[in-house]
């Protein structure tokens, strides 16, 4: 039954070409947006990794002031604003905090054991933060420990902690990377002492990427960091806000701070992240919409051709389910060969690795659009067939 | 001839209005879509305040400097700026701004209003066109002698005191000094990357050190220059002195760069090298239109096939109308002209019912806020794409119907026996 049908439609190829070509072009926006889809949704499931509800994020200018002097300035504030009634704790971190589009990316060429063979891992997010980040943020620390006394003493080499996502990427067969070596900026060995969850600054919707820490002490004198994040007490609003933009420029001469909730970062990166796949998707809705009416009106106006056919049909015994089940039967075969056409563009992707999204991505997009297609047609075809079945053999076979 | 040829059109769509409604949506949409695309597009890059002169202004907001391991980018310094660009002969008048806006907070009173500013020379106000609601801008003099005043936009100043009018003469507390209101400008929508702000200062106001005097070969740093010419034709003229310049610096720590990239660009170029390094002065405008016209015309047909799939289909229909027309001598080419006519009369409806759903998305788009201080409408180049993709639509899903009608045979076409 189903060999014939394809020999059926494979006999009106040149008919109906003009009509695979459509189902085809739908099959390629509809991976579009489902690779765009699914590579999102895959991000969003991984753990974000920390905690943004009543987190603020001080930006500040030191101004004139030579680096050594605004280093001690900087002292001053913290002490100033950990003291304030309201503010919970206070984090000193370089300037790529979390949803600020601020990122300090390296790579490094890692080997498993020393003297091993090297292989590089790239686009690994390196943060410079104080050891007071945990409990602002929240973050998770799922194995070894987190920075604390111990680090305030300059050992051989300096403490390191890293995500799990920098773990798997050490170690791909599970080996843990506490108390390893990893060397950075050529030279200079760091020891691993822990493991967190995630610390995904670059927002949710985007691919998760390895990460290490390193620490911010209070007595280093050789990096001025611009950023703190704050945890405040919940619900406090302009007037704390006022307060800590006033003490910083007390404190220090010729500082400016810039204050922002994390929330609202929050919301404005999403946006950025979120306005182009949402436009595509609109585009798509819209020409998928298109193509289901026009694919439903071509087959109706079909069937009105073809009532003679169905009519003989009728008339020679088969049952209006059989010919309902031709009429969704052809439309399948068809969507089949645009489906054909448009699996052999859809496995270029993964086979060439083309635009760097994950094989797992490309995959579920293909057989999600694959999906989507044949319901699209069965739904367009469901009521011709079921106008074709109700064709009464004697009306039809008079009009002739 | 043309009227009958209305007329029979007029009654084939209302024979079957599923039908007509069919292709109405799908065209309508389609235009719809590409009208707004390009009034975004427009909205961002066209001719309007306060980036009036688009032909003769150009923007120097960043430099690369490349190495074989290392890259660097950066907006400019303000030194860079005063000693190499301020210096350049060929353009009429150059003005010096922030980079990129930053946010601040502003109090006046008990309230506190958080608003995106930049801090410039005053030639900016002669370089760019600022629709000035009240007030005035502020002077050279004053930016001289680093006088605390301040040019607020629109919506900022009725936020804080009411009116735009009575805004002026106010005085706005900003890092603990107060700043007097001088003037108020119409809102600059937030995709005018190079020229938003929601309130403008002096540059000699900021507590950041400008000069930088330890670090005289440092180019990198917070600004941009933006540069008008006389005349249009003196663009290329200005980015060839500005390379000029560019190869006579020495290069900072030669050890690790060894090349500087800068650019002077039209705005239009700036929009299409996206914030690229790898960009060229045009802004790899090549890149840029294949992108965009393919992604365009790949968007058009579909929708262009699936009209063509149902015209091709209603041949059926009108296989009857066809043989006897063409039993009395109806040539192939005066059919296929009727049929052209006749799609290209739905598709201008259609285009027009689009520019009507356009007005209406766009009228949504304005009043949600989506795009900060848009303000996106219907202008005359808009309208004009708009109506020239209808016709360009019309010909692309009608041209294969048409042929297809006029070769049907006559004497089968009158006995109603065709095979699509």
């Amino acid at each position: 039954m189903i060999r014939h049908i394809f020999t059926l439609m494979w006999n009106r190829r040149r008919a109906n070409g003009l009509l695979v070509l459509e189902i085809f072009l739908a099959y390629v926006v509809l991976f579009a947006v489902g690779t765009i889809g699914s590579s999102l949704w895959e991000n969003y499931r991984q753990p974000l990794g920390f905690r943004f509800d009543n987190v603020w994020q001080v930006n500040f200018l030191p101004g004139t002031q030579p680096k050594a002097e605004a280093l001690g300035t900087l002292q001053q504030v913290l002490a100033r604003l950990r003291a304030t009634p309201g503010v919970l704790g206070v984090a000193v971190t370089a300037s790529n905090t979390p949803f600020s589009f601020n990122d300090s990316r390296t790579a490094i060429d890692f080997a498993d054991r020393p003297g091993g063979p090297k292989r590089p891992i790239n686009n690994i997010n390196s943060y410079a933060v104080g050891p007071e980040l945990r409990d602002v943020m929240g973050l998770e620390v799922t194995k070894g420990r987190w920075f604390d006394q111990r680090d305030a003493v300059a050992g051989s080499h300096p403490p390191l902690v890293i995500d799990e996502q920098m773990q798997r990427a050490m170690f791909p067969t599970g080996e843990s990377a506490l108390g390893k070596l990893l060397t950075l900026n050529k030279d200079k060995q760091w020891r691993i002492i822990g493991v967190v969850r995630a610390y995904r600054t670059d927002g949710e919707l985007k691919e998760p990427l390895p990460a290490i820490f390193g620490p911010i002490a209070p007595a280093d004198t050789l990096f001025l960091p611009q950023s703190l994040l704050v945890r405040v007490a919940p619900g406090s609003g302009a007037a704390l806000e006022k307060r800590l933009a006033d003490d910083i420029r007390r404190i220090g001469p010729g500082w400016t701070s810039t204050i922002r909730t994390l929330d609202e970062m929050h919301s404005s990166q999403l946006k950025q992240v979120i306005t182009r796949p949402l436009l595509l998707s609109v585009m798509s809705i819209f020409l998928l919409l298109n193509v289901a009416l026009g694919l439903f009106g071509v087959l109706w106006l079909a069937i009105s051709a073809r009532r003679a056919e169905l009519g003989v049909r009728r008339a020679l015994g088969a049952p209006a389910g059989a010919i309902a089940r031709l009429i969704v039967g052809e439309t399948l075969a068809l969507t089949t060969f645009g489906l054909v056409l448009g699996l052999l563009v859809a496995v270029q992707f993964p086979l060439l690795g083309a635009l760097g999204e994950r094989t797992s991505v490309y995959l579920t997009a293909i057989a999600l659009a694959a999906g989507a297609l044949y319901l699209l047609a069965t739904i367009c075809a469901l009521y011709p067939s079921r106008l074709a079945a109700g064709i009464r053999p004697a009306v039809a076979l008079r009009e002739e | 001839m043309l009227l009958s040829y209305l007329k029979l059109a007029w009654r084939g769509w209302q024979r079957r209005k599923f039908f007509t409604a069919i292709s109405l949506f799908g065209i309508s949409f389609t235009l719809m879509m590409l009208v707004v695309l390009f009034a975004l597009f427009d909205h961002a890059v066209g001719a309007r305040a306060p980036e009036r002169h688009t032909d003769r202004l150009l923007f120097i907001s960043r430099m690369v400097l490349r190495g074989p391991e290392s890259q660097s980018s950066s907006s400019l310094g303000y030194n860079f700026l005063q000693r190499h660009v301020l210096t350049l002969r060929t353009p009429e008048a150059i003005a010096v701004s922030e980079a990129y806006p930053i946010n601040i907070t502003l109090y006046v009173g008990q309230q506190a209003l958080k608003a995106d500013r930049r801090y410039t020379d005053s030639n900016l106000w002669r370089v760019l066109n600022f629709d000035f609601v009240a007030g005035r801008p502020y002077t050279a003099t004053e930016v001289r002698d680093a006088a605390h005043v301040m040019v607020l936009n629109e919506t900022v100043a009725r936020r804080c005191f009411g009116t735009a009018a009575a805004a002026v003469g106010r005085a706005v507390q900003l890092e603990g000094r107060p700043y007097q209101v001088v003037g108020v400008v119409a809102d600059v929508p937030t995709s005018r990357e190079l020229t938003y702000a929601e309130c403008w200062l002096p540059v000699t106001t900021t507590t950041a050190d400008l000069q930088d005097p330890n670090n005289q070969r440092n180019y990198l740093g917070d600004f941009q220059a933006v540069v008008l010419a006389r005349q249009a034709a003196d663009v290329p003229a200005i980015q060839a002195e500005y390379q000029q310049v560019l190869r006579r610096l020495p290069i900072p720590d030669p050890e690790q760069f060894k090349e500087i990239r800068s650019y002077a660009r039209t705005p239009l170029a700036h929009y299409m090298a996206n914030h690229s390094n790898d960009a060229g002065q045009d802004g790899d405008a090549a890149a840029f239109w294949r992108r965009w016209v393919g992604l365009g015309l790949l968007f058009m047909l579909l929708p262009a096939l699936n009209l063509v799939n149902i015209n091709v289909s209603r041949t059926l229909e009108r296989a009857a109308e066809i043989g006897v027309r063409k039993a009395f001598g109806a040539t192939a080419g005066r059919l296929a002209g009727q049929f052209l006519v006749e799609n290209v009369l739905l598709t201008l409806v259609g285009g027009v019912l689009g520019l009507g759903l356009a007005a209406g998305v766009m009228h949504l788009l304005n009043s949600s806020q989506f795009i900060p201080y848009a303000h996106l409408s219907l202008s005359a180049p808009v309208f004009g794409v708009g109506l020239g993709l209808a016709l360009l639509f019309g010909l692309l899903s009608g041209a294969y119907p048409a042929y297809k009608m006029s070769k049907l045979p006559a004497n089968q076409a009158l006995k109603g026996r065709i095979t699509a």
